[in-house]
């Protein structure tokens, strides 16, 4: 909320610089989000004396003047008919910038120079006349700033704090704001608060029902005769804008002032518009009933239910209780008598009814943080003493209607506690100084008894107390001091730390680490071939392109993927992430892992063995070569990944668990991304892979006896494949094999090249074993495979 | 030993040939055959200092889910519903349900506190890095995703002194030069009394500089002592415990870290951007 300066200073007293007040709220009280002068010096337009007017030679309804500023001369053309010689008129001249960022420059109006533009009120940014260029006052003096001759106050400074939530009762107001002040000055606050007592004089044309006391807890009424609906008197209006608030008229202008001083929002009826019978008027405050309508003050009619409370006058409803009045009961200029209301109503009834209908209002952003009931009455009087002044109202007489009064509440405060949390001795002396401050009475008793004033709705518990009296007195007064504990050593998280080792090692295949968004669109199911039943889904989307919760990581490394082929052509990523899949309606968590790979010449198959390269580095890396396999998906095709070629997907598992897939993505996705490259990804469960790479690496001795290889060149069938080859050598060759590669490979003619490596544990193999062994082999692959070995 | 002579002549003679050493000579400033190694995104390194730096203080990393009941991202942290601090972070909910319960995406990494704690009996100090959503329109300082670390420390007589003793070190450590520490009065429901939090400009040291505007500090984060109402709720004895917690912006650090300029980069996966890390 924005707040005059000169407003606090009035109320608070305080002698204290705008800067140095700023200063002391944001070290003990809150955040001061802007502290700026009040831009009221009307940008420098100065008062100048109209010394001749000349018809325009070539337009008929414009006017050369000339114009004195003190010193200088200066011709301005003017479209204006109200002047005449000798009159003293507001005068921008050029390089002066008006309100709406307006910039007066010297121009041709023409054929006619023209330096300068004589203002009319409104481009002063003053009102809303335009209906003439604005007079002055005789006395004014040619050259002087006009802010002089129209009674503004441009020493005031604007403070804008950030109010949070626990504050908001107190401090969303100018008097809230000053008592702060006085507090920290060490200054009792002495605004009058204790005078603003409702006159006693009863109402004979207003009688006020609450019918739901939950919702209302108290609401005072006011019939305010004679009043004359003008403009407001210039301070007022100043005050107004100062926070930000248009001027309407006196009435409707007084009621917010009321609120910025106290933090009272108030509202003002024409009793003629809301009367019921010979003159009298019954206020009835009451749930709406279903699908009963109001029209608001902005025009917007809405219709209502039970939830939500209405003011109304029995039959129809005045006013949405707490965050707008209606259109058909407010002020308008031939308004004579008024009803003013001052009531409390229930914090969370008007934030659910505001939520709801979308509206926020400055009544409901202040509603709805609660405010003090016992506010009502001194809003109340002192509305009625403004209106007095200024629109000339007689009170007729008040309806106060209070069923359940709210009196302090008592907070036992131990002396002791406050200093071990606070962790510094606050003396005492000061302390309850401190409270006595905050307008809290205390009576030392075992613990000290707090009694709270109404006003702080906030001070509930102890620590609330603490937090006052440790910021009033001064954070910075707290000393650092090391935690005296068991040095005990931090606990491990392993997922945290295999997750480092994944990324390590990632790094070292080189691949670059990337961070994406939780969330994809409509748009990415549709291009994935996703079913939207298994995604959890955002209700408040940012946008649509983010309404659901990612349950594949790859949806948006491909889009990683299409912007990097901007600027790369070969690149490998990763990801490490959560997401969530819908299973029988309930979310699942994962922690996944996700790699990408495109490659430069990306030809047939390159890229996919490449990336499978990729993985078996990092599996094996983990300790799990042994045993794990890049099987072929069992055709279930919800198991599938739909987005992956079908035709090159492999799941990844070590014996009979499945930690994740890898293959291409589809052609048909890669189109719809506009990727024009083979994409190939793999996706592995993390914890899944942290249990399987638990077991610990065991040493093997290193083989003293000498390893002998041979090659086999061959011709492979189509419809064989390599681990087929693989398997079958190792089993014809039984303990006698230690490895089995595959060095070489035309792809057109399905020839490949393995080399064996053989060896014994106990001896040097001697070349007849070892030709018996690999003639064995030779005829099995001929035999059971039809391989074609090329000699 | 003539034989080792006559060698060793011919391997001087050798050497001094001219042919054979212009053919050896190549051009070292050619340059050399990368393998690439990779970069991770500075969110990793940041969050790893940060590990470090806490685990070496005895604190345990500790992490939840990043979709929450509404119970543990609200109720549990003091915030029941309609308390209108749940507007001081705009959520994102869910449209799913678990068992007629709200569900949100963490808007805090607060939310874990509740869930440690219930299994867990202070003394415990724990840090909870993570990812956090928050529905607010995105500019260079803001995104709706974004990174936050915890801090949790409960046990007999916390006080405030703590907190700022264990900001100063962390930051000291984390940033390589002495940190001062500075609360100022805020409010969180979850924290009373709660801070704001300021550390000495890491540029100026706190004298006033370009980099912090003159203002010889810089705004970090939220801090304060656990409020009661949150231990009640994980069901500690009211006022056995004390303790302290507070959550910063991971991005906040790796910007001013390495000087980067627009938060919505960490999450643009642009190799050009992450290549430099």
């Amino acid at each position: 909320m924005k707040y005059s300066y000169n407003w606090l200073k009035e109320l608070s007293g305080t002698k204290l610089s705008p800067e140095k007040a700023a200063e002391l709220l944001t070290m003990h009280s809150f955040e001061i989000e802007g502290l700026e002068k009040s831009n009221n010096d009307l940008g420098g337009v100065i008062v100048g004396e109209i010394l001749e007017i000349t018809k325009h030679p070539n337009a008929d309804r414009l006017q050369v003047t000339k114009i004195s500023i003190g010193k200088e001369k200066l011709q301005i053309v003017c479209g204006a008919s109200n002047i005449e010689i000798g009159q003293k008129v507001p005068v921008a001249t050029v390089g002066i910038i008006l309100p709406g960022n307006f910039e007066i420059r010297e121009a041709s109006i023409r054929g006619v120079k023209s330096f300068g533009m004589l203002c009319a009120q409104d481009e002063l940014g003053l009102g809303n006349d335009h209906s003439g260029i604005l007079i002055l006052d005789e006395k004014a003096k040619a050259g002087e700033l006009v802010q002089k001759y129209l009674g503004i106050n441009d020493n005031d400074s604007v403070l804008e704090i950030k109010v949070l939530p626990d504050r908001a009762h107190d401090i969303l107001s100018h008097a809230g704001v000053a008592r702060e002040l006085s507090i920290l000055e060490k200054r009792k606050f002495d605004y009058a608060f204790d005078d603003l007592i409702l006159p006693k004089k009863i109402s004979k044309k207003l009688k006020v029902e609450i019918r739901d006391k939950d919702l209302c807890k108290r609401y005072i009424g006011a019939v305010m005769e004679n009043i004359k609906i003008v403009e407001s008197p210039q301070w007022l209006k100043e005050r107004l804008e100062i926070c930000g608030l248009r001027s309407i008229n006196n009435v409707v202008d007084a009621t917010n002032y009321v609120m910025l001083e106290l933090g009272q929002p108030l509202h003002a009826f024409d009793l003629e518009k809301i009367k019921t019978q010979n003159e009298k008027c019954d206020i009835i405050v009451r749930r709406a009933k279903n699908q009963e309508e109001i029209i608001l003050l902005d025009e917007n009619k809405i219709k209502l239910n039970g939830d939500n409370l209405l003011i109304t006058n029995g039959d129809d409803a005045l006013a949405l209780a707490g965050i707008m009045g209606g259109k058909n009961s407010g002020i308008t200029k031939n308004t004579k008598t008024i009803v003013l209301e001052a009531a409390s109503f229930d914090a969370v009834n008007i934030r659910k009814t505001r939520m709801a209908l979308g509206l926020n209002t400055d009544s409901s952003y202040r509603f709805e943080k609660d405010i003090d009931p016992n506010l009502t009455e001194k809003a109340m009087v002192r509305l009625l003493e403004i209106l007095e002044h200024i629109a000339d109202g007689k009170l007729e007489g008040i309806a106060d209607i209070y069923p359940k009064k709210i009196n302090s509440c008592v907070v036992n405060l131990d002396l002791e506690y406050a200093n071990q949390l606070l962790g510094e001795k606050v003396p005492e002396k000061e302390l309850l100084n401190i409270l006595n401050l905050l307008g809290i009475s205390t009576q030392k008793k075992k613990l000290l008894q707090c009694a709270i004033p109404t006003y702080r709705l906030d001070l509930r518990t102890q620590e609330d107390l603490i937090e006052d009296i440790g910021r009033i007195w001064g954070y910075e007064k707290i000393a650092s001091r090391p935690m005296m504990t068991e040095v005990l050593p931090a606990k491990i998280n392993e997922q945290v730390f295999f997750e480092r080792k994944i990324q390590d090692k990632l790094l070292g295949l080189g691949f670059d680490e990337v961070y994406n968004y939780s969330f994809y669109g409509v748009d990415d199911l549709e291009k994935a071939g996703l079913i939207k039943k298994d995604h959890l889904q955002l209700r408040n989307p940012m946008n649509p392109d983010q309404e659901f919760v990612r349950a594949e990581l790859a949806i948006n490394i491909l889009k990683n993927v299409r912007e990097n082929l901007k600027n790369f052509s070969e690149f490998g990523i990763f990801e490490i992430g959560k997401c969530y899949a819908l299973k029988n309606n309930k979310p699942v968590e994962k922690r996944n892992l996700i790699l990408a790979k495109v490659l430069g010449k990306d030809g047939n198959s390159e890229t996919f063995y490449n990336l499978k390269g990729a993985v078996e580095d990092l599996l094996e890396s983990l300790g799990i070569s042994e045993g794990s396999t890049f099987g072929e998906p069992k055709v279930e095709p919800s198991e599938i990944e739909k987005f992956m070629n079908p035709v090159r997907v492999a799941k990844i598992s070590f014996g009979e668990n499945v930690v994740g897939f890898m293959g291409e993505i589809k052609q048909s996705v890669l189109e719809s991304y506009k990727i024009s490259k083979r994409v190939a990804v793999a996706e592995i469960n993390l914890e899944k892979l942290r249990k399987a790479a638990e077991s610990l690496i065991e040493y093997q001795p290193i083989n003293k006896f000498p390893v002998v290889s041979r090659d086999i060149s061959m011709v492979v069938p189509r419809e064989v494949r390599y681990l087929e080859i693989e398997t079958l050598v190792k089993k014809t060759g039984g303990e006698l094999i230690d490895s089995v590669l595959l060095f070489d490979r035309f792809e057109a003619k399905n020839s490949m090249a393995i080399r064996i490596e053989m060896s014994a544990k106990d001896r040097t193999l001697e070349s007849a074993e070892i030709d018996a062994v690999m003639e064995k082999i030779v005829s099995r692959l001929e035999k059971d495979l039809k391989v074609e070995i090329r000699k | 030993m003539e034989i080792l002579d006559i060698i060793n002549g011919k391997k001087a003679d050798l050497s001094k040939i001219g042919p054979d050493a212009e053919k050896e000579k190549i051009d070292i400033t050619i340059p050399g055959k990368k393998e690439g190694i990779g970069h991770l995104n500075p969110i990793s390194i940041v969050r790893r200092d940060i590990e470090d730096i806490f685990m070496g203080m005895g604190f345990e990393i500790a992490d939840g889910p990043e979709i929450e009941t509404e119970f543990y991202n609200f109720d549990a942290l003091n915030m029941p519903k309609n308390h209108p601090a749940r507007e001081m972070q705009d959520t994102f909910w869910l449209k799913d349900k678990k068992g007629g319960e709200n569900l949100a995406m963490r808007s805090q990494t607060s939310a874990v506190q509740a869930k440690y704690m219930e299994k867990h009996k202070p003394p415990l100090r724990i840090i909870v890095p993570g990812k956090c959503f928050r529905r607010e329109a995105t500019d260079t300082t803001h995104d709706h995703t974004f990174y936050q670390f915890e801090a949790l420390v409960a046990g007999e007589n916390i006080n405030v002194g703590h907190l700022k003793q264990v900001a100063q070190d962390f930051f000291s450590q984390f940033f390589q030069k002495e940190i001062k520490v500075r609360l100022r009065p805020s409010y969180f429901p979850f924290t009373e009394p709660s801070f704001e939090f300021d550390i000495t400009c890491t540029v100026c040291g706190g004298v006033g500089c370009r980099a912090c505007k003159y203002n010889k500090w810089l705004e970090l984060g939220g801090a304060g002592m656990v409020n009661q109402n949150v231990f009640e709720a994980v069901g500690y004895k009211r006022n056995q415990y004390t303790g302290f917690a507070w959550g910063f912006g991971l991005e906040r650090l790796a910007m001013m870290k390495y000087k980067i300029d627009d938060c919505r980069l960490f999450h643009s996966g642009d190799l050009r951007f992450i290549r430099q890390f």
